[in-house]
């Protein structure tokens, strides 16, 4: 690689930076449930409860996150949560093993999220404040830290101000643009998968994924300055 | 490569969907050109400052495990009704069949008949109810469990009432013993649920015994005999209904002894993750000293996964 490439890669933000290397650790971890989903499958459909149940053990806690961070609330959470694996648990029989157990259960998980998202647009909720277990309200931007040395009262409330801004814009998008947005930037998924997932192709995940960042980009651009203290 | 297509790839590029080829060619044009390089600029600082403002929360180890075994009673329902469409539809075929043939209808109508009428004949013909050596014998009349003696010779006497008190006396891996012991643990006699605890742990092995015990734990008042039920699982924590109710128990119990108990029951699975996300919790915020300190042995003792 050239040295002048290098130098470039590191003054827009390090070569790292391109291969969906953000913070939240939430990417589902596919490859080794791989190997074993077919022979757990093929026992699932012919009646295997365990089988299923290991099934469910490799793709619960991605999908319940998935689901809690769309839907910000632990009950719809859980609501689509089990709907899904319902679901799952009394269509096996129709899998066909043309696209992976873990794109079938993300299909059928993303159609019940779209449905709830579509339902909250006619409802306008607030999307940043989330409901416990106990039917408490929490706001999710309480809960960012801000752990950073420096870190003052001023530069909380400016934070906090972006925050919301942000988690406004976000309810902007379209059910499908916020959908696609999710998937790529929070869960780190190739496109590829993406467009499997919502039984479209890859180029309109493309399309998708292009128009909600320049939605969120023209959203947030005048807010750069106030990132820019921030940092 | 000009600007607008710079343009149109800049998205696929910050999120790692552009081919290595057409990354160089991005890459050298935005050397070469302010404003494209400006674009990419903004738009990796949009990427980053979304992941730093507004990360993905975790989700909390008893949302999740809530969510388990609330998953697991729905697909109980599910499988039952299940086996009972099976059954309609099986009748439904049935019916067809018949329709289609009637020599097999007259033939069906004939063995039911005689069926019938020889079990009105072998039911009349008994001169006194004895006891039966099955377990089919108690599926009826049974109001409670009044005593259980066990005796050194793998015998069991356990005194029931039906309309009047009854005896049954047997060996204790009779499956009629059994099923009494099984009503027995949930008596409301503490002294005869404790016997019916302690008989059943040793058949822990036979799944009935096993929900029976996860049921006496989840639910019952008495703390000793939540702690017994935990003791009668020890062999079975690796299995996924008991270590979730063992985890139920550690997170939700009342009782100290009974925590204590199911904590250190864990150590055997203690790589699983979502037992190890309860016990990071656990070992943070338990406001039980003794708790914290075992959670934190616990983890300290399993193998490094991160």
């Amino acid at each position: 690689m050239p040295a002048e490439t290098l130098a470039f890669r590191a003054a827009v933000g390090g070569s790292g930076e391109r291969v969906n290397s953000q913070r939240s650790g939430a990417r589902v971890s596919q490859a080794p449930g791989r190997v074993n989903d077919s022979e757990l499958i093929r026992a699932a459909q012919r009646g295997d409860r365990a089988a299923f149940e290991s099934l469910v053990r490799q793709y619960d806690h991605a999908v319940l996150r998935l689901a809690y961070h769309l839907t910000g609330s632990e009950a719809d959470a859980q609501d689509i949560f089990q709907e899904a694996f319902l679901k799952a648990f009394r269509h096996i029989g129709n899998f066909r093993f043309e696209c992976s157990f873990y794109t079938w259960i993300y299909r059928i998980v993303t159609n019940l999220c779209l449905d709830h998202l579509r339902k909250r647009q006619t409802r306008r909720e607030d999307p940043h404040v989330l409901t416990d277990s106990s039917g408490q309200q929490v706001d999710l931007l309480e809960r960012v830290s801000d752990d950073r040395s420096g870190a003052s009262p001023e530069k909380d409330l400016m934070r906090r101000e972006l925050n919301a801004r942000i988690a406004k814009a976000l309810t902007r998008l379209t059910p499908r643009e916020r959908m696609v947005f999710e998937l790529k930037h929070y869960q780190g998924l190739r496109l590829r998968t993406i467009g499997e997932m919502l039984s479209t192709t890859e180029e309109t995940a493309k399309n998708t994924l292009f128009r909600a960042t320049q939605k969120l980009r023209i959203a947030l651009a005048p807010l750069r300055p106030e990132r820019e203290k921030l940092s | 490569m000009n600007c607008e297509w710079t343009r149109e790839n800049i998205v696929l590029y910050v999120y790692g969907e552009l081919a290595d080829d057409a990354v160089h060619s991005l890459e050298q044009h935005a050397q070469h050109c302010d404003a494209c390089r400006q674009e990419l600029e903004s738009a990796l600082e949009f990427k980053n400052g979304m992941a730093d403002a507004l990360p993905v929360v975790e989700i909390s180890p008893n949302l999740l495990a809530a969510s388990r075994m609330k998953l697991q009673e729905s697909l109980d329902h599910a499988a039952q009704a299940r086996g009972l469409g099976r059954l309609a539809f099986d009748l439904a075929g049935w019916m067809h069949q018949l329709k289609l043939a009637p020599a097999l209808t007259v033939a069906l109508l004939m063995i039911g008949f005689a069926g019938g009428s020889l079990t009105t004949w072998r039911i009349a013909s008994r001169t006194q109810p004895q006891m039966a050596d099955s377990a089919a014998k108690f599926d009826a009349d049974i109001v409670g469990i009044d005593s259980i003696e066990p005796s050194n010779t793998n015998r069991l006497a356990i005194g029931y009432k039906t309309q009047q008190r009854q005896t049954f006396e047997g060996p204790a891996d009779d499956p009629a013993a059994q099923q009494l012991l099984l009503l027995g643990s949930s008596s409301s006699n503490p002294d005869v649920q404790m016997k019916a605890i302690e008989l059943l742990g040793k058949k822990a092995q036979d799944l009935d015994v096993r929900e029976a015990l996860i049921n006496s734990l989840r639910f019952d008042n008495i703390p000793v005999v939540r702690l017994e039920c935990l003791r009668a699982l020890r062999g079975y924590v690796k299995e996924v209904r008991v270590r979730d109710a063992v985890v139920e128990a550690l997170v939700h119990d009342s009782n100290p002894g009974v925590r204590g108990e199911a904590i250190r029951l864990l150590d055997q699975v203690q790589s699983d993750t979502s037992v190890r996300e309860v016990l990071l919790v656990l070992a943070r915020k338990d406001k039980d000293p003794y708790i914290r300190a075992e959670a934190k042995r616990v983890l300290a003792n399993s193998p490094t996964m991160y």
